[in-house]
């Protein structure tokens, strides 16, 4: 087969199409494997969403448990939770952990908590509550495969997670203390949720310290915190 | 017998009772399998019929007696196969074309068809993949996902939404009853990847979509924020504040909004710019808007950091900005009515209200400021937009103001100038033409600054008065569209007027139609002259109204009854045209069209005939030709008149009267005569001369008293001898005679004498009483061809010399002569009467004779003729004178002579006097 002038035209033609599609291979785009940092990210957002969505729920069940529940200034002196995990741990030894040990004790926690939660519904009386705190249980469910997500990104193994967190029928408590234990739930979910969001912001900055832009945006949101 | 009835009647119901009761009582002879099939098209389906043992062995059948038959009809046996003795099967190729149910029959005893089993095909499709999954979050936690389900099955057919996040595997959606394509999810968890797809299932078997991974966040479409509320500002007229209320049920917190607003009657929305409204909020004020407007609104907000789908615009909501002071002064004009009396006018101040965008507001009240004249300040508040002022002849300033409730608009200022102003400075170039549907109007400024314009126009009409709708321009304006409802097909008389400080400008008009139309009718044209080879055409322009636009021309079409149509193209200005050339005595129709720019209509037709000749044809012809033959007759009868005597003579010879002979009368010797005249005959000789005396003194006495004529006769006769005078003393002289010259007596005479007169005349000459008498000068010629008597002959020269020496032609003479014969001597001609004297003195003794003559001439004459005849006789008896009558006549001198020395005096009277009478030659 000879080649014509129309030919070599053509083939350069074809080879400038080519150079100029390039960029948008996706195989050629890629710079590799994003690593953990969109999942981090993620999992930052999620928790800043259930921290919003606690928020509502939280006002919405409390005023469903009544006074003195409601009341703002109520700080009740925390009883019988102690099989609530706490986030009331010092700040430096908090600091102190690795990023495993506190990713872990986040996925505890929140394993914990969420079994705690799911006895909650039982005492919701309408379906609206029930339905909000159903979407809670789910969205904290999704936290919880957030926070393995990244473990696994960042190669830590997940925390031996036991027996799925079930309700365990406490024994009876008065209708008060029960109410006093809805109380400090929802308490130490808002506190879990607030240490959560700047634990994996700051997990996040220390992922990807290139991202100048990110980080910007990333720091004026941890400053609303 | 009764058995194989029973049988056939129990073989009847095997399947109607197995289907029914389901074979509780009675045991199938056989079933088919599969039982219930489901088979896709196209696709080749196998049944098997399976005998029951015992059925077979109690009625001996085997399996090649199994008839398959489809409905009604039996499936070719080329398509069995028979398995075994208790089993055959049927192949189909193609199942959805045959239909239900299939059967399996038997042929008992060779001939009866017994029916075993049946079931019915299902013909379905497997499901087709899913296509086209795509889901969006609603709120917080809603998801509706929708897809494509493909073809219809035709088969109960399940769909299912599965998700799972990477963890752990999420709870199925199930579409509610009757819905494939779409399902909605409950709890979906923002910030968490998860796979969505669907898996569809019927039995012909089940089939997965793609699969779809996203972020809930991604996805989210907020619903509209609501509660949108308007409200204004009376500080400032230009803003207004839209509030609403942002949605709860959102999966974050920052929103960001687009907000877009319009004026209630536009159709057209202007964009808040999104810049300004990117961060969460609940309200916004909107600036720079019209005073008095009514603005719609409507909201939509997503994601702040643009994750996500835009709302849904939000319920429309509208407010008023506030009113602010008319921003306009009012359209001011005002028209003038001279017609008051006692140096007073009507001001018709009229102006126009503003537009809702000018007024900014409600306008309350007007309020009209006038200046001058006698009153120094004039002011009205007003609602209406016209006011009427008596104002006197100065000029004045008037000035209106807009009101409404928060201030008035800027002073609308006209100047009226007095009565005696004289407008001027007018536009110039004044052009009116459609476009767009509107009526536009241009022209050229004049060079000195200019107020504003205003224009006014009207319907231009015959009927209607003109009344005029107007609008004003501002001073920049060179190019306007009228502001009305104008018509189609109606005349606009557009008026611009330029209006100065001092006054309005001289005003320019110009008439244009919005759109043009054929007229309504066409013009009547008649004739107005019908030539032999043209005609004069008038028409009248048609009127206003009926024109329908600017007529452009006009067309005359005219034909014969027989002939093509002729088209004439005529301008619009006329009004007449002459058609030429036309055939002489033809009808013609003729009719007219006028057209505008936008096409034509027919007139009337009219008709006439051209006439045969043209005017004046029949006339040029006639008269010459009467003319001709008037003339031709004047002449003949000229002629006639001319030549009578000629003719005369023609006709009527001129024969003598033998008895008038006078030569015959006197000489009665002359036996030729006496039978001419026998008259003559009767008098005798001899008392002739006697006799013809007396008759003389009779007539003598009738016409002069007798003693005068003696004396004058007496006085004659002593002149006559006194004077010598050279008498012509002839011895006869005619009074009237020809003016013929007798040729003959000149020849006998003397032919000596003058050749110039070969007549010899005599004159008479008679002398009236004292002198009063007329002079008659009698010149007779002597017709006698007798020898003169040798006396006489002198006077004749000297005759002729007097005829020489006086100048006076011979016929003048002889006219002279004539008239004193015809009349009466009266008139006294002295200088004849000398001159006659001078002739006749020494002839005094030729003069008696002659007397004497004339008295015998009157002698033989009757009574009833003159003595002039007499003289006539005389001298046509001297005529005679070449004849033989020349001897008559010597004797009538001698017989004279006698007759003169007795009683000549007598016999010469009556001579005077007589009337001259014409004797016939």
């Amino acid at each position: 087969m000879d080649l014509r002038a129309g030919d070599s035209w053509g083939m350069l033609a074809c080879l400038c199409t080519v150079l100029w599609h390039l960029p948008a291979v996706p195989a050629l785009n890629r710079t590799g494997d994003p690593g953990p940092g969109p999942s981090i990210q993620k999992t930052y957002d999620l928790t800043r969403y259930l921290e919003h969505q606690l928020r509502s729920l939280a006002g919405t069940y409390l005023n469903y448990l009544g006074p003195p529940f409601n009341e703002p200034d109520f700080n009740p002196p925390r009883l019988s939770a102690e099989a609530l995990p706490s986030a009331t741990v010092d700040f430096n030894v908090w600091r102190s952990l690795n990023d495993h040990l506190r990713l872990a004790q986040n996925y505890q926690a929140y394993s914990h908590l969420l079994c705690y939660l799911r006895g909650l519904d039982r005492h919701a009386a309408t379906a609206e509550l029930r339905r909000s705190l159903a979407h809670f249980c789910t969205s904290l469910q999704g936290l919880l495969g957030s926070i393995a997500g990244v473990m696994a990104a960042l190669g830590y193994p997940l925390p031996p997670q036991g027996a799925e967190p079930s309700w365990a029928p406490r024994p009876p408590h008065s209708d008060f203390l029960q109410k006093m234990d809805d109380f400090w739930l929802l308490k130490e979910l808002q506190t879990w949720l607030w240490r959560s969001a700047k634990d994996f912001n700051r997990l996040k900055k220390k992922m990807q310290p290139s991202a100048a832009a990110v980080t910007l945006r990333l720091e004026a949101a941890a400053s609303d915190l | 017998m009764l058995a194989l009835w029973t049988w056939i009647v129990q073989a009847l119901f095997i399947f109607l009772i197995v289907d029914s009761v389901g074979g509780g009582l009675l045991k199938p002879c056989g079933h088919i399998v599969p039982e219930s099939p489901v088979v896709a098209p196209n696709t080749t389906f196998t049944a098997i019929c399976v005998l029951d043992e015992e059925c077979l062995s109690e009625h001996h059948l085997n399996a090649n007696q199994i008839l398959w038959k489809i409905k009604d009809t039996y499936v070719p046996k080329e398509q069995y196969t028979i398995l075994n003795k208790t089993a055959a099967s049927v192949t189909l190729e193609d199942v959805s074309s045959l239909g239900s149910p299939l059967t399996c029959n038997i042929l008992l005893y060779g001939q009866l068809e017994q029916n075993i089993y049946g079931i019915q095909i299902r013909v379905g499709w497997a499901p087709e993949k899913p296509k086209n999954l795509s889901c969006i979050v609603n709120g917080q936690s809603n998801m509706k996902c929708q897809w494509d389900p493909g073809k219809e099955t035709h088969l109960d057919t399940t769909y299912v939404l599965k998700s799972e996040w990477p963890t752990r595997q999420l709870t199925d959606c199930i579409p509610p009853p009757n819905v494939n394509n779409s399902c909605t999810v409950d709890m979906v968890v923002v910030y968490v990847n998860m796979d969505v797809w669907v898996v569809a299932t019927n039995v012909l078997g089940n089939v997965s979509s793609d699969r779809i991974n996203f972020d809930p966040i991604d996805i989210v479409q907020l619903l509209p924020p609501y509660n949108v509320t308007v409200s204004s500002s009376k500080a400032i007229s230009s803003i207004l504040k839209v509030s609403w209320t942002n949605p709860v049920d959102k999966p974050f917190e920052g929103l960001k909004y687009n907000i877009r607003y319009r004026t209630k009657d536009a159709s057209d929305w202007t964009l808040i710019p999104p810049e300004d409204t990117a961060s969460t909020r609940d309200s916004f004020t909107v600036q720079y808007l019209k005073p008095f407007t009514e603005y719609v609104f409507s909201i939509r907000c997503m994601n702040r950091e643009g994750r996500g789908f835009w709302s849904n615009w939000s319920a429309e909501s509208s407010g008023v900005t506030y009113e602010a002071k008319p921003s306009n002064a009012p359209s001011f004009w005002y028209s003038i009515d001279p017609s008051q009396g006692h140096g007073y006018r009507l001001l018709h101040l009229k102006w126009k209200t503003l537009p809702r965008s000018e007024a900014n507001g409600r306008i309350l009240h007007y309020e009209v400021i006038l200046r001058g004249g006698k009153t120094s300040n004039f002011s009205k508040s007003i609602n209406d937009t016209k006011l009427i002022l008596n104002i006197t002849n100065d000029p004045y300033v008037v000035s209106l103001k807009a009101h409404n409730i928060v201030g008035s608009s800027d002073p609308s200022t006209l100047t009226i100038p007095g009565r005696d102003f004289k407008a001027a400075h007018p536009i110039t170039n004044l052009k009116a033409f459609p476009k767009d549907n509107e009526l536009w109007v241009q022209w050229t400024p004049p060079n000195e600054p200019v107020n504003k314009y205003i224009l006014e126009w009207c319907v231009f009409s015959d009927n209607l008065p003109c009344t005029p709708d107007w609008q004003q321009e501002g001073s920049a304006t060179k190019l306007t569209y009228l502001r009305g409802n104008l018509m189609e097909s109606k005349c606009y008389l557009i008026t611009v007027i330029p209006v100065y400080d001092d006054g309005p400008g001289s005003p320019r008009s110009v008439k244009a139609y919005l759109k043009q139309a054929p007229p309504s009718r066409g013009p009547f044209v008649r004739t107005k002259k019908v030539g032999k080879n043209e005609a004069v055409l008038v028409w009248e322009h048609l009127p206003v109204d009926d024109q329908n636009g600017f007529i452009r021309n006009y067309t005359i079409f005219y034909r014969t009854s027989s002939g093509n149509e002729t088209a004439v193209h005529v301008n619009s200005s006329h009004t007449e045209y002459t058609l030429s050339p036309l055939t002489s005595d033809t009808l013609y129709m003729v009719r007219m069209a006028a057209y505008t720019d936008e096409g034509g209509k027919d007139g009337p037709e009219f008709t006439f005939t051209t006439p045969k000749f043209a005017q004046g044809e029949i006339e040029a012809i006639v008269v010459p030709v009467c003319l001709a033959f008037l003339l031709t007759t004047l002449l003949g009868v000229l002629l006639c008149f001319n030549k009578l005597d000629l003719i005369k003579k023609h006709i009527w010879p001129n024969v003598p009267d033998p008895s008038k002979s006078h030569i015959a009368q006197w000489s009665p010797h002359t036996p030729t005569r006496h039978n001419l005249h026998p008259k003559d005959q009767m008098y005798p000789e001899g008392n002739f001369t006697d006799t013809d005396v007396s008759v003389v003194e009779i007539e003598a006495n009738e016409k002069k008293p007798l003693p005068e004529d003696l004396k004058s006769l007496d006085l004659f006769k002593k002149e006559k001898i006194t004077t010598e005078g050279h008498s012509s003393g002839i011895g006869g002289s005619s009074c009237m005679s020809s003016s013929r010259p007798s040729i003959s007596s000149n020849d006998e005479s003397e032919s000596g004498q003058n050749t110039s007169s070969t007549v010899q005349y005599s004159t008479v000459v008679h002398s009236g009483y004292r002198h009063q008498l007329p002079s008659v000068q009698v010149f007779s010629r002597s017709e006698s061809t007798q020898p003169l008597l040798d006396s006489e002959e002198r006077p004749e020269d000297l005759q002729i010399v007097e005829n020489g020496g006086s100048g006076d032609g011979a016929s003048p003479r002889q006219q002279y002569f004539k008239q004193n014969c015809n009349q009466d001597e009266i008139s006294p001609d002295l200088s004849h009467f000398e001159r006659s004297k001078q002739v006749s003195s020494a002839n005094e003794e030729d003069f008696v004779r002659l007397k004497q003559q004339q008295m015998s001439d009157q002698r033989s004459q009757s009574s009833g003729s003159g003595p002039m005849k007499d003289f006539e006789d005389v001298s046509a008896a001297d005529n005679f004178g070449s004849s033989t009558e020349g001897q008559i006549q010597r004797f009538e001198t001698i017989g004279l002579e006698a007759a003169t020395e007795e009683g000549m005096p007598k016999s010469y009277l009556p001579q005077t006097v007589r009337q001259g009478g014409y004797v016939p030659q």
